[in-house]
């Protein structure tokens, strides 16, 4: 089943849209040339905040027989308040291309609305927004994991 | 050859749909939203994704996270359950497009079907029996009257633009057709500002009859009998049966085979059914419903027949594994749709199970995912489990689904149990003798 996208996507072209995304301050560039497609789509600013704890959702942990994708750790991450949740269920990229440098490591300090990782669904890459100011303290996913709705992502202190 | 299903739907449908995984080898994915992180379907499966929050169209209707939630699984096939996407040809056509195989029929089938008209035209052209009526608007009172005449009264007037009832009349004879059509026409025009009306033959007191077929890619068709689907409260059934106490064995055999042909010649796949209104011994086509039914149990119970298991080899490009004339009707059975509401106010009960206990015995099945100590969330569909039984004739059926009631515990909420009871001592669904309307009246008379 080849239905991995990382390796059949122009990884720069996506970056360098998404940075095009940033200085316009549009919403969505669609890019097209032969067969290939890209469009990279801005997160409604809301949709990413009200997800990321201004309106706590009740998250629950699975307890019982299946397995599920979650780390370890999740339980405490769970409880933080600093907690990044994954706003959609996909991909979860934390540089732009494998080559880039991660945008965000343990220690880096965010500031509000800065991107900290990309999540894949659908071949929409979406930026995920750090919610507030502080220190990464916790990277949860690793880079090409896939995550749930809910999911913590990391810990900004 | 599919080897892993993800299951888009939640609820007992969902754990249906996981069993005739497990049995036949296949992994199963849940996708589940926050509200349903404890939900039997999820505690069950193979893997479990949470692809949205509560409201379900952020979760169980959401295409994006449903379809990303399969890429992440590696799951090759998506099976729709019943409700939320089952009948989206947008969905079926999705889940195609990015490599699943969706475990029901073609988009063009769904869409088809989903048109309400352009049903009627479809089946009735492959020869299944419709209501009678004026096809189209009827200009005057002349060409009324001539309806009359050909299709027999009473008949039905109804306002094309219309809807809830208004610009319906009834008219029970040629008398009183020029006072009801005009009637019909002028509230027509008073409340959609277009007084073109239709004419359809009125039924006054049908039953619901539905027959379940099962289609391969190879062009074969089998029916696998009917359903009596009549005690039902706004459109919501709530107990069905089958084989139904109105049918003789040839009425049967006659409209299986009617069924057959036409689903033969429309070319569909999958599992389906197709419901009608019976009155006077005739069939009147409703619509068909393109997806595995709530009631399908009660098939499988008479049959013998695991309806999901050959649903999913279907898809998987297999031919059905049995022959029309492999199909043996044995016995008789009941379902009754157990709901989390008031037995006499139908208020929705959610709630969490402090006690639960499930009846058991000899022909006694039950489809649900309560567990003690479950707590029913507020999001979604009151039925909360199906208890099916089955006997060796119609009356041992009706004994043991008493006895089964009387058995299952589910405390803390309001369950629709007190209801089923009631209705397993009225003397009309004893003897059979019930219509679609029954259950309407005999709650009004309850509340009066």
């Amino acid at each position: 089943m080849a239905k991995k996208l990382s390796d059949t996507f122009d990884k720069e072209l996506v970056k360098k849209l998404a940075s095009l995304l940033d200085e316009t301050g549009l919403t969505e560039i669609e890019y097209e040339y032969e067969n290939s497609k890209i469009r990279v789509v801005r997160s409604q600013s809301n949709s990413i905040e009200t997800i990321n704890n201004q309106s706590p959702i009740e998250l629950k942990i699975p307890t019982g027989g299946g397995a599920n994708t979650n780390p370890n750790g999740m339980v405490e991450a769970d409880r933080d308040p600093g907690t990044v949740k994954a706003p959609m269920v996909g991909i979860v990229y934390t540089s732009s291309d494998p080559d880039s440098k991660p945008f965000v490591q343990i220690g880096d300090k965010v500031v509000e609305n800065q991107t900290i990782l990309l999540i894949e669904a659908m071949k929409v890459f979406n930026q995920i927004k750090a919610p507030k100011s502080g220190k990464v303290v916790q990277l949860l996913v690793d880079n090409g994991s896939p995550v749930e709705f809910g999911e913590p992502l990391l810990i900004i202190g | 050859m599919i080897e892993k299903v993800l299951i888009a739907n939640r609820g007992e449908i969902a754990l249906r749909i996981l069993r005739a995984c497990r049995e036949m080898g296949i992994q199963a994915v849940a996708i589940h939203s926050t509200a349903d992180v404890d939900a039997m379907h999820v505690r069950l499966a193979d893997e479990s994704v949470c692809v949205g929050p509560p409201a379900a169209d952020q979760s169980y209707l959401n295409i994006p996270a449903i379809l990303t939630a399969a890429t992440i699984s590696n799951a090759d096939a998506i099976h729709p359950g019943y409700g939320f996407l089952s009948e989206n040809s947008n969905f079926a056509k999705m889940a195609e497009e990015h490599g699943f195989t969706f475990i029901g029929p073609s988009s063009k089938h769904i869409k088809l079907m989903g048109d309400k008209i352009k049903a009627k035209e479809a089946v009735m052209n492959a020869g299944i029996p419709v209501v009678p009526g004026s096809d189209g608007r009827v200009e005057n009172i002349e060409a009324a009257m001539s309806i009359g005449q050909k299709i027999g009264f009473p008949l039905i007037i109804k306002a094309s633009a219309g809807g809830g009832g208004r610009g319906m009349k009834v008219a029970k004879n040629q008398e009183s057709l020029t006072k009801a059509f005009n009637l019909a026409s002028g509230e027509a025009l008073a409340f959609f500002g277009n007084p073109s009306v239709y004419i359809e033959k009125f039924l006054q007191n049908p039953r619901h009859i539905e027959v379940q077929i099962i289609a391969d890619n190879q062009g074969n068709v089998i029916h696998l009998g009917e359903r009596d689907c009549s005690i039902q409260r706004r459109h919501q059934k709530l107990i069905e049966e089958a084989p139904s106490t109105a049918l003789s064995k040839s009425q049967r055999q006659k409209i299986g085979s009617i069924v057959t042909k036409a689903i033969k010649k429309i070319g569909y796949r999958s599992v389906g059914t197709i419901e009608f209104l019976f009155e006077d011994d005739k069939f009147y086509f409703i619509e068909m419903n393109t997806r595995l039914q709530v009631e399908h149990p009660v098939t499988e119970m008479i049959c013998g027949i695991d309806l999901v298991r050959e649903m999913i080899r279907v898809a998987g490009g297999a031919p059905i594994s049995f022959t029309q004339e492999e199909v043996l009707f044995s016995g008789h059975s009941m379902e009754c749709r157990i709901n989390a509401e008031d037995p006499t106010s139908f208020f929705p009960s959610p709630g969490t199970i402090t006690e639960y206990h499930a009846p058991g015995g000899l022909g006694v099945r039950v489809d649900s995912g309560l567990y003690n100590g479950y707590k029913v969330p507020s999001h979604y569909d009151s039925m909360i489990s199906k208890l099916i039984v089955h006997g060796a004739n119609r009356e041992q059926c009706l004994m043991r689904l008493r006895r089964a009631l009387s058995e299952y515990v589910i405390d803390g909420i309001k369950t629709s149990i007190p209801l089923h009871q009631r209705i397993l001592e009225e003397p009309d669904f004893i003897s059979g003798d019930y219509s679609i309307h029954w259950l309407e009246n005999l709650v009004s008379k309850n509340q009066k």
